[in-house]
């Protein structure tokens, strides 16, 4: 029942990203059916010999009183993984074939996925937006409030100018010094292998990388009545296509170009989900927390 | 083959504009935004062809409904053979039973020729008709020989006026919605008086094809009563004595005596014997007519002892009836108003109306519906009950004249008329000492009898505001003088000066009688529509007042008589009918829709009366074969059998089959337009 707020559609007619959020969050956290209190407590792993040097306050001393042996009680460590999200605001992010554009989606997901890290795992998230240049920087944080930030960061976050992947990257790994998780939403319509080799090192300094790739049903499917001119949004270049061509060639090339980007991303280690921007958001949250489990 | 219209063709270059829509304008679409063009390639050479090839029959489609509607604009014909067309030919047989054709033996002449021709016809379709003052088919276009020669014989004899402008009119009608060739058959006694006021109304269309019959070949005299001059009404037991004049015409004859009768209700009540100039005219008078109560049917009648017997006699209704009153309420010690009033109603020819005169302080004791209309002279004063019993008395249908007087000034609005005075008009302080009437409305009756009441002068008058009313007299300062306005079902005529001889030298004046009677005759209504009419005249059975305000009398039945004891009018028509043609000659006993009773006489057209027949170049001009047969001397070709005249060309207009052949591609089109946008819709 809760998956129904999980529809885009719903969502577009909630104006507060904050509310949009929390009602994702909740409703598919609820859809797991596990208690909605995760619980990052410490957990028992292993004892060790104590060493010289080694922390005293780690000395189980109830062991040390029993058997006169001093051991360190290890516990299962906890991490705290910088969450941060680097949201592709250019103007090919608006098109959209029904009431959510892909901007918009990218924000539903974007923002639920920081109520999930700042109130479900208590991780410090950031923001970056780019189209060709660095938009908006907010620093990974968990400071009081942080999460209002990121929210307005978003609502801020208007589609404009083209993607340009190689430009803002080098100012990505100058504000990614933290390891942890980087988490790419743009629709990436550049080659694969441009893509990923201006991505992959993000993922040489130990971050967990996952391309969220956003796109609209048109995008796969375009629909055509009659021979038509389309137009780039980025470049607003025109060109005359058949409806014949959309239908054939068109979904060859798409479904090459996706299966190609998909190969490349999980060859260079890195997660890849696509996501429709007719469907739930829960597949990015399911990714999300699979990511997450695997850096605990 | 040939075009009736070639002009039309300079729309063909309307052919044009297919071509551009289909092959040269390029397809305007509004631009359809798209994320990337990256995996997008350009298709517009495969599009352009495709759309071409895929277009073409709705292209040539377009190009036939172009093609064919400018061609039926331009009108083709086709030269085709009467005589090929004989197959599918029409003969129309036409006998005329216009009132003419009761003399001597046209009428039974003229079928006799018509069966002739009817047993000639071969194979053809035939249709018969009669044709008095109309056209009137007796048959459909049928083989059945038998059919036919019953419809011919069951040929009566009428009493219209024939007219061959309007045999032309249905003719023409006929030849729309009929495509074959028609072979028109006229057997007719070709009266001159028959013919269209001009030529070009009996022009016939190409594909009739007219042959005449006349039954006589030459003028014939004949003695005929051409009018009458009687009043439809006569009121009262001591009435004046009534004339009646006649005029007794006779065509192509000697002079001659002829012995006059006045016959009333069936009994000769006078004779005179009247000398009569040589094809000339001669009025008789009869002076005292002596009808008893109610309606009278009379006829004068000549001893004509000619072959045409149904023309001698002329009739007329005349109805007696009791006068009617009128109540004329003035002031206290005004006598002149009475007298005047009292004295024009009285000299009138046809008095309608007796006059009792009595002064304000008696009125209120009368009852107003006990008069036929009231008259109001110079109140200064009036009574409210009296006041109030006019006003119910107007708005139930009673009417009222009202005359201001002299005294009136004192008010600031005339009572029941309801308009204000805008202030008083004394003449007599002004230069000219009076002033003349300016404008009138000529077509309000009581101004119109008394010739525009040139010579009146008026030496005061009031200004009053007209309001609604309706203005029918103005003095020469623009001043209204005479209006009228109507109050419920009721109607009051303001007269703003009076009727002595103090505020004007209107009542000295010649022209006041007809005012007096005329304006009497108006508010009395009632007049009576009966009297004499000419055959075919429409007799009005409701008036326009009938059905606006009066919806209890447009609901009531109307109920005619004809002369034959018939009644003609069907039951929807009882409630309906708004007026009737009176088609026979003679009585026809009529009950109005408000419930008056009438009488009419009905008599043929006199211009019937006059035997003279058409010669022999205007029929020939008119068959249009430029004179190869005489009416006189038919030739062999009337004779023949019909259709087997000499094979000529006819011009055969194909403009109907192009507009079908529009139709059709129109309809090819919308199916085969609306399946490729389906096939769009769909992509």
């Amino acid at each position: 029942m809760q998956q129904r707020f999980l529809n885009p559609a719903i969502l577009a007619g909630i104006s507060s990203l904050d509310l949009v959020a929390k009602t994702v969050v909740d409703g598919f956290v609820a859809g797991l059916h596990r208690s909605p209190d995760f619980g990052f407590s410490q957990e028992f792993a292993e004892y060790r010999a104590y060493t010289p040097g080694d922390d005293l306050r780690y000395v189980d001393w109830n062991v040390y009183a029993r058997s006169e042996r001093m051991v360190l009680k290890r516990y299962r460590g906890e991490t705290n993984s910088p969450l941060t999200v680097l949201l592709d605001a250019s103007n090919s992010m608006q098109f959209g074939s029904h009431s959510v554009n892909k901007i918009d989606y990218a924000r539903y997901l974007a923002a639920s996925l920081f109520y999930l890290a700042i109130h479900g795992q208590r991780d410090a998230a950031g923001l970056i937006t780019f189209d060709d240049e660095i938009r908006n920087y907010i620093r990974p944080s968990t400071r009081q409030g942080q999460l209002h930030r990121l929210l307005a960061g978003l609502e801020q976050a208007e589609a404009r100018a083209r993607t340009d992947f190689a430009k803002p990257m080098r100012y990505f790994q100058e504000l990614v010094r933290r390891r942890g998780m980087v988490l790419i939403v743009s629709d990436f319509w550049e080659s694969p292998e441009s893509v990923i080799r201006t991505i992959q090192p993000l993922r040489f300094r130990g971050n967990e990388v996952v391309l969220f790739h956003v796109l609209d049903p048109e995008d796969v499917r375009p629909k055509l009545h009659g021979p038509s001119i389309l137009v780039d949004l980025e470049t607003q270049n025109q060109i005359e296509v058949t409806p014949d061509y959309t239908r054939n060639e068109y979904r060859q090339k798409i479904e090459a170009h996706l299966a190609d980007l998909r190969d490349r991303t999980q060859a260079a280690g890195m997660g890849y989900c696509l996501l429709m921007t007719d469907r739930p958001l829960d597949d990015a949250l399911r990714e999300y927390l699979t990511l997450r489990g695997v850096r605990k | 083959m040939g075009l009736f219209a070639p002009w039309f063709l300079a729309g063909l270059a309307g052919l044009a504009f297919p071509f551009y829509l289909h092959l040269l304008k390029r397809q305007t679409r509004t631009p359809k935004p798209v994320s990337s063009l990256m995996l997008f390639e350009s298709r517009t050479q495969s599009s352009t062809r495709h759309r071409r090839l895929r277009y073409f029959l709705l292209l040539s489609l377009r190009l036939l409904v172009l093609l064919l509607l400018i061609l039926a604009f331009a009108d083709p014909f086709v030269n085709r053979d009467t005589a090929t067309l004989s197959s599918v030919r029409l003969v129309l047989l036409v006998v005329d039973n216009s009132f003419s054709m009761r003399a001597g033996t046209r009428l039974s002449d003229a079928r006799d020729r018509a069966m002739r021709v009817l047993s000639g016809k071969g194979a053809a379709r035939a249709q018969v008709a009669a044709f008095g003052s109309q056209l009137r088919l007796m048959t459909q276009p049928i083989e059945d020989q038998s059919a036919l020669r019953a419809a011919v014989e069951a040929i009566q004899p009428g009493d219209g006026h024939g007219n061959f402008g309007e045999l032309a009119r249905a003719v023409r009608a006929m030849a729309e919605s009929i495509h074959t060739p028609i072979e028109l058959h006229l057997f007719s006694d070709m009266q001159r008086s028959a013919l269209a006021a001009t030529f070009s109304d009996m022009a016939l269309p190409a594909n009739v094809k007219l042959e005449t019959h006349a039954v006589v070949s030459e003028a014939q005299t004949n003695w005929t009563v051409e009018s009458v001059d009687a009043p439809g009404q006569v009121w009262g037991k001591a009435a004046k004595p009534v004339h009646v004049q006649a005029v007794i015409a006779g065509y192509g004859t000697g002079a001659a005596r002829r012995t006059v009768s006045l016959v009333v209700n069936g009994r000769t009540t006078a004779t005179k014997t009247v000398a009569v100039p040589a094809n000339g005219r001669a009025a008789v008078d009869f002076p005292g007519l002596e009808v008893p109560y109610g309606f009278n049917r009379c006829e004068v009648r000549i001893d004509a002892a000619d072959a045409f017997g149904a023309d001698d006699l002329r009739r007329f209704a005349v109805q007696r009836s009791d006068p009617r009153k009128a109540l004329l309420i003035h002031n206290y010690g005004d006598n002149r108003s009475p007298l005047y009033v009292g004295a024009a109603l009285s000299a009138a020819a046809q008095s309608a109306f007796t006059l009792e005169s009595i002064d304000v302080r008696e009125a209120a004791d009368r009852q107003p519906s006990n008069y036929a209309f009231i008259v109001l002279s110079d109140l200064n004063t009036l009574p409210a009950l009296l006041e109030n019993s006019l006003t119910g008395y107007v708005r139930s249908g009673g009417s009222l004249l009202i005359a201001a007087g002299a005294s009136a000034g004192a008010r600031s609005q005339i009572p029941i008329f309801g308009a204000r005075i805008v202030e008083t008009r004394d003449y007599s302080r002004v230069p000219g000492r009076y002033m003349a009437a300016g404008s009138s409305d000529s077509s309000y009756p009581a101004v119109a009898k008394a010739g525009g009441w040139a010579g009146v002068k008026f030496f005061y008058a009031l200004d009053v505001d007209p309001g609604d009313a309706r203005v029918i007299v103005r003095l020469g300062d623009q001043t209204p003088l005479l209006l009228e306005k109507r109050i419920g079902e009721g109607r009051v005529v303001l007269f703003t000066s009076g009727l002595d001889n103090l505020t004007n030298d209107f009542p000295l004046q010649p022209a006041f009688v007809p005012f007096i009677e005329q304006t009497a005759r108006y508010l009395g209504g009632g007049e009576r529509q009966g009297g004499a009419r000419l055959v075919d005249a429409y007799l009005d059975l409701r008036n326009a007042r009938d059905g606006t305000s009066n919806g209890k009398a447009q609901a009531q039945g109307v109920e005619v008589t004809d002369p034959q004891g018939q009644r003609p009018l069907t039951l929807s028509e009882v409630g309906s009918a708004q007026s009737f043609q009176l088609t026979e000659a003679g009585f026809y006993q009529i009950r109005f829709a408000d419930g008056r009773q009438d009488e009419v006489a009905v008599n043929p057209d006199p211009k019937e009366s006059n035997l003279d027949v058409i010669p022999g170049d205007v029929l020939a001009l008119w068959r249009g074969n430029g004179g190869q047969s005489s009416p006189s001397a038919p030739s062999a070709q009337n004779q023949s059998a019909p259709g087997a005249a000499a094979p000529h060309k006819t011009p055969q207009t194909l403009w109907w089959y192009c507009m079908l052949l529009v139709f059709a591609s129109t309809v090819a089109e919308s199916v085969l337009a609306s399946r490729y946008l389906g096939t769009q819709r769909e992509e």
